[in-house]
């Protein structure tokens, strides 16, 4: 499972400046926190009409982990 | 370990280069996320006349579709989701295209045209409103078609993100004389 690789080819398809995502994970004991990066002017493609598309991402993201029986947090950051 | 399969192509639309970019972003959540599914495309072999369900269906199918469809199938539209966004399919594409797993969709679509019924029903005897569930705008759309030939009835959605509702509304003026919202 490959949770960084996911988020670049979710966040990669949507926004319009590919080259300026980026993903880190900060990984505590409990749950591990990916950071999503985008440019500015992406940022509204990647939260969506009333937050659709962030919820839309962070389902994915938290069935992925449930299937590792881990947590993982997404935080959408400029 | 790819669990994706190559999809079969059923038909010359499904074949469409068009729908290439959605594949392969759909190949891709499938491996990075660890997901056992796989999938074949198929036209959904709606009537002509049945414009309330896309053309095309996604099939997945695997070891995870329990996954995909729990919480009124969660997974299975927030993978929808991305995928009509982010495949940036061409304008009026989108509608055409829809993710199914288990024919969840086709139940689900049923299961909405009897209850907007119902409900209607229900409006017209009592000329009172009658609120729907939240929906997704997929799902509202099929509630609308389903009464736009019921003249005695409108319908209106309301609310905001994940709890935009259908409202049935008595096309007459209701007791009180107010007309319908």
């Amino acid at each position: 499972m490959e949770i960084k690789e996911l988020l670049e080819a979710i966040a990669k398809s949507l926004v319009d400046n590919p080259e300026r995502v980026a993903v880190r994970a900060v990984e505590g004991e409990q749950v591990t926190v990916f950071e999503l990066r985008v440019d500015p002017t992406d940022l509204g493609k990647i939260i969506g009409k009333q937050g659709r598309t962030a919820r839309s991402i962070r389902t994915i993201v938290g069935a992925a982990g449930m299937k590792l029986r881990k947590h993982f947090s997404l935080e959408i950051l400029e | 370990m790819d669990h994706s399969l190559q999809p079969s192509i059923a038909s010359s639309t499904s074949n469409s280069p068009e729908l290439a970019p959605l594949t392969s972003l759909l190949d891709k959540i499938i491996r990075h996320g660890g997901f056992e599914l796989e999938y074949r495309i198929r036209p959904s072999g709606r009537p002509a006349e049945d414009s309330d369900s896309p053309e095309i269906i996604v099939e997945l199918s695997g070891g995870d579709s329990d996954l995909l469809l729990e919480k009124n199938a969660q997974l299975l539209n927030a993978i929808e989701d991305i995928l009509l966004k982010g495949a940036r399919l061409p304008e009026g594409a989108a509608g055409m295209v829809g993710l199914d797993c288990n024919d969840w969709r086709r139940v689900r679509a049923e299961e909405i045209r009897l209850t907007a019924q119902m409900a209607a029903q229900h409006v017209i005897e009592t000329g009172q409103p009658y609120t729907l569930n939240p929906m997704t705008p997929r799902e509202r759309r099929i509630a609308h078609l389903a009464l736009k030939d019921r003249p005695a009835v409108r319908t209106l959605s309301e609310g905001a993100g994940r709890d935009r509702r259908v409202v049935i509304f008595p096309a007459e003026p209701d007791s009180s004389g107010a007309p319908p919202r």
